[in-house]
């Protein structure tokens, strides 16, 4: 025998039958679990592709076996010179961004901060910069940089990587600067700062999100580049690690799990850099899109 | 105010000097503080491309400089060899769609904070930190004959197709297409995620009181508002494609089979350093230039356009 | 001494924008000054002038005695407490309260010895290894004085340092801060757009309107004898009724019509108010709120008005009271702020017994001890300067 435990009226016939909606979004919901996994094991199939294949041995592979071996990772170090091409990498990352950071933090706190005649103009003229692709300016570029004896340098890649990365980081700079209150800097100068001083120890301490995403973006874009390093760093004993990982796969005599075994330790380090900082990317990201 | 006349006579007389000390100071700093930016900027970028311009007349070898004159360029453009390049960029295009649509579908999923969806998010955008150049080789080996995709699908069922599609003229530049939306992916994503983070919660909330559903959320709410990062995203994944492709194809394909391969941004590189043909490569970069400019320049127009 | 003299000083902006016109003003050494005015009205920019932040078109400031037009913000020996504080979001309140003086090379012990004295003063001792976001609104406020405290400077430079905190606490604050100022004795100009504020803190009082100096004078004066109509409708809250009057002569005696009431004025404002001269000329009547008394049936210089609005604080009660006659409404749109004069509504401050309603009609008389009269036009006053 069923008992009512409060009459139906009015208010209660009419309103959404909770139960069944609630049971469709948790489907929904699940459905989009699932696509986004599938989603993710796409996108992590590279990783898988290099790490699986890395660890045959050349005859392994091309055999199709399904053994494993680590032979390939004991061999890489005779084979490619790993360490130093890492070196070069660094070396020439961390230059660029030095060099990236300083200019663009300096530019950017002028453009935001310092208004004078004519800034607005050669704020654009220089973001503008950024949609210049390097194919355009290439074959000049290396004839300049050729002369002045720099292309067995890394002074010459390195200038080039920071031409070409700081129009952005200008960019993202200016905007976060932006958002500092006049009154800051006010209450600086009536402190006691000039305005250079107040660029060092006040603004750029507060800048280190946007610092923290300038590195992270250009580090992996300077790491992961092939054309300038092809072309500026000819030497191999200043080769960087991508380019040392394609003149590999150029030469088509060379194994698969070599080369996968070369990419992962090309892609480690930029990779490690992302994971690191990744909280700093997307608030940067979003700092500098909304003004 | 009969006042302010008779004390303005008097007054002019004290004249102070127009600029503050300070106001001075903050001019002379402020010109010092871009001074670097700009030398950097204009040596290595503006004054190289007034130099392409000018060795794209010239008929330059390496040694020697010969100008030709308004003729090269005529050269060019009958050059079936440019005009292939410009096709498979043309045709390059066809995958924009694609990496916009894709991103913008995963960014909405990750919006709806599924669980785990940080996780995920950190996932879609690792492949952005890998080179071009490594998702080229892995590329490669998917596409082989003896590589992965030929076994998925015969793991279908499809064991009927069984091609190299990196050696098949017309199917090359498909491989190269997928794999370029693929590496665009990480970053399509993350853009219209941040937009979708912009997005005032209360709209939605208040179009789902009034019984919207969610196709018609997403058309007349979520678009919309995402109309900016969409329209930066396709600039950015425009010239991505004539500019960052170079490293898919130096590894991939070498412009092959045949030019089917060979875009703009790879006959540059071609056309100067393994021909050592500098003065057409010049002119090759200066047209690539022109190209992506427009394409900046119409979506400021666009984007100006519809904000007035 | 650090008085603070302006000598005629003006700013315009390039695009022709008059901001302060014609400044002349005096600030005593050890004096609590305050800019109060409407916003727009030129009390910041002066402000800014004085700590070097805006350049000075015309005229000269001078800062114990010394012309400082032509000096850095940091060498004119002034502290400035800004509107939204300003703090270091970077430093600690300890590190905040320190900086001017560590840029100085000023001896670390002395630094400690100066802030630590400033967070007792100003209550901070347990919060000086904070960050400002950790502050509440107050504490933040109090952490921007002591970095002008500090500094022990020829001045204090305050801009609507209270603005953003809550009533209650700006209560507090403001008496925190004029007991500092007599504290410490050091000369401080204080800009408000607050009245209450300027009343009660400052030792005078300068109001200001559209970039010109409406009249300085102590809080008492500037009630008691307000130069313009102005000033009389901007100090005191709920602001004096001013109407729209005219005087006429009937039997020897002297009458003010406004509406269609009509009241006696004593005879002896002839003598300290040019009204001979005006009569039949239009002009403002103004009676503070607490000047209109609810009237007994005999008193001279009654007229009768209907309640409209009845508003109980508790300590008193305001009633809005219409009469009859036609509503000549004169608003001063082009800097609107001063309350408009009326010929037909005022506002009476009566005790919180006093019994009235809506719609009732009573009788009022306004205290002859206290009239206003000022020129319709130009809103100065009639009285005659003593």
């Amino acid at each position: 025998m069923t008992v009512l435990a409060s009459p139906p009226d009015a208010l209660t016939v009419n309103a959404p039958k909770p139960t069944r909606s609630l049971a469709r979004r948790r489907l929904g919901r699940t459905l989009i679990f699932v696509a986004m996994a599938i989603m993710a094991v796409i996108m992590l199939y590279p990783f898988a592709v290099m790490i699986l294949i890395s660890f045959k041995t050349n005859a392994q592979y091309l055999i199709g076996s399904s053994g494993t071996s680590t032979q390939t990772w004991q061999q890489i170090n005779a084979t490619l010179p790993i360490w130093q091409e890492l070196w070069n990498s660094t070396v020439v990352c961390s230059l660029s961004i030095l060099l990236i950071l300083v200019i663009g933090v300096m530019a950017g706190f002028s453009f935001a901060k310092l208004q004078f005649r004519g800034g607005n103009v050669v704020f654009l003229a220089i973001v503008s910069a950024m949609m210049v692709p390097l194919q355009a300016i290439l074959i000049p570029e290396f004839v300049n940089i050729a002369k002045t004896g720099l292309t067995n340098n890394y002074l010459g890649a390195v200038v080039v990587y920071a031409a070409l990365g700081t129009p952005f980081s200008i960019f993202l700079f200016t905007t976060y600067f932006r958002r500092i209150p006049d009154e800051l800097i006010e209450a600086g100068i009536v402190d006691g700062l000039g305005y250079w001083g107040v660029l060092w120890r006040l603004a750029m301490p507060m800048a280190l999100p946007a610092i923290a995403t300038v590195t992270v973006l250009q580090f992996i874009q300077i790491w992961d580049d092939l054309l300038v390093g092809l072309l500026f760093l000819q030497n191999p004993g200043e080769r960087t690690i991508t380019v040392g990982l394609a003149a590999l796969a150029a030469g088509h005599t060379t194994s698969i799990p070599l080369l996968m075994a070369g990419s992962l330790v090309s892609a480690a380090p930029a990779m490690i850099v992302y994971l690191v900082f990744q909280r700093f990317l997307v608030r940067g990201l979003t700092m500098g899109i909304d003004r | 105010m009969s006042l302010t006349a008779s004390l303005s006579a008097s007054t002019s007389a004290r004249r102070t000097p127009r600029a503050s000390l300070l106001s001075k100071r903050r001019r002379r700093v402020g010109v010092m503080l871009i001074l670097p930016a700009l030398a950097l900027v204009g040596l290595l970028i503006a004054y190289p491309i007034g130099q392409a311009v000018y060795y794209s007349f010239t008929n330059w070898d390496g040694l020697t400089t010969q100008w030709v004159g308004p003729s090269a360029w005529v050269q060019a453009f009958h050059n079936p060899t440019m005009w292939t390049a410009l096709k498979n960029n043309g045709e390059l295009l066809l995958s924009v769609p694609f990496a916009l649509g894709i991103p913008l579908l995963v960014a909405v999923m990750l919006h709806q904070r599924v669980a785990g969806w940080k996780i995920f998010r950190s996932i879609y955008f690792l492949p952005t930190a890998i080179s071009w150049v490594v998702i080229g080789l892995v590329a490669e080996h998917f596409f082989a004959y003896s590589g992965t995709m030929n076994s998925l699908l015969s793991d279908i069922g499809f064991s009927g197709i069984h091609t190299n599609m990196l050696g098949q003229e017309n199917q090359a530049l498909i491989a190269l297409g997928v794999t370029f939306v693929f590496s665009m992916i990480g970053t399509n994503t993350m853009l219209f995620l941040t937009g979708l983070a912009t997005l005032d919660p209360s709209l939605e909330e208040a179009a789902r009181i009034d019984g919207a559903g969610a196709w018609r959320i997403f058309r007349h709410i979520t678009l919309p508002h995402l109309s900016r990062f969409i329209q930066l995203a396709f600039v950015m994944t425009v010239i991505s494609a004539f500019s960052a492709l170079f490293s898919l194809i130096f590894v991939m394909t070498g412009g092959g089979p045949g030019y089917s391969t060979t875009t703009m941004e790879f006959l540059v590189y071609q056309t100067g350093f393994n021909q050592s043909m500098f003065g057409t490569a010049a002119l090759y970069g200066i047209i690539l230039f022109v190209i992506t400019a427009l394409v900046g320049i119409i979506q400021l127009r666009l984007i100006g356009a519809k904000d007035s | 001494m650090a008085e603070i003299v302006f000598d005629q000083v003006a700013k315009v902006y390039p695009g022709g924008n008059t901001a302060v016109e014609n400044l002349s003003l005096h600030v005593a050494d050890g004096e609590f000054m305050v800019l109060v005015g409407p916003s727009g009205c030129g009390k910041t920019t002066a402000l800014r002038m004085i700590a070097g932040l805006e350049e000075i078109t015309d005229g000269t400031i001078s800062i114990g005695g010394q012309v400082v037009n032509n000096v850095l913000p940091k060498d004119r020996d002034i502290a400035m407490v800004f509107q939204n504080y300003a703090l270091y979001p970077q430093m600690t309140v300890g590190q905040n309260m320190g900086f001017a003086l560590k840029i100085r090379n000023v001896p670390k012990d002395e630094i400690k010895r100066r802030v630590s004295e400033a967070a007792k003063i100003l209550r901070l001792t347990e919060y000086l290894d904070r960050r400002p976001k950790a502050l509440s609104g107050g504490q933040r406020q109090r952490v921007a004085m002591g970095r002008a405290i500090v500094r022990e400077p020829q001045a204090f430079l305050m801009d609507e340092p209270l603005s953003n905190l809550d009533a209650q606490l700006r209560v507090e604050m403001r008496s925190e801060i004029s007991r500092i100022q007599r504290l410490l004795g050091v000369a401080t100009i204080y800009v408000t757009h607050d009245q209450t504020e300027a009343m009660t803190m400052g030792d005078r009082v300068a109001v200001m309107r559209g970039g010109v100096l409406q009249q300085v004078a102590t809080p008492e004066d500037l009630y008691d004898h307000p130069a313009n109509a102005f000033v009389a409708g901007f100090i005191g809250s709920p602001p004096m009724n001013l109407l729209n009057a005219t005087l006429v002569e009937s039997e020897g005696t002297l009458r003010a019509r406004f509406g269609d009431q009509s009241v006696e004025v004593p005879a002896r404002y002839r003598q300290t108010h040019r009204l001979d001269e005006n009569l039949t000329r239009p002009l403002l009547l103004g009676v503070r709120p607490e000047d209109l008394v609810v009237a007994n049936a005999d008193a001279p210089g009654r007229f009768s008005a209907t309640v409209a609005l009845r508003e109980a604080l508790g300590s008193e009660i305001l009633a809005h009271l219409n009469f009859g006659g036609e509503d000549v409404i004169v608003t001063d749109e082009a800097q609107a702020s001063a309350p408009a004069s009326h010929s037909t509504r005022v506002v009476a401050r009566l005790g919180a017994r006093a019994k009235v309603t809506v719609g009732e009609r009573i009788d009022l008389t306004l205290n002859p001890e206290n009239l206003h009269f000022f020129d319709a036009q130009s809103g100065e006053t009639l009285r005659v300067s003593r």
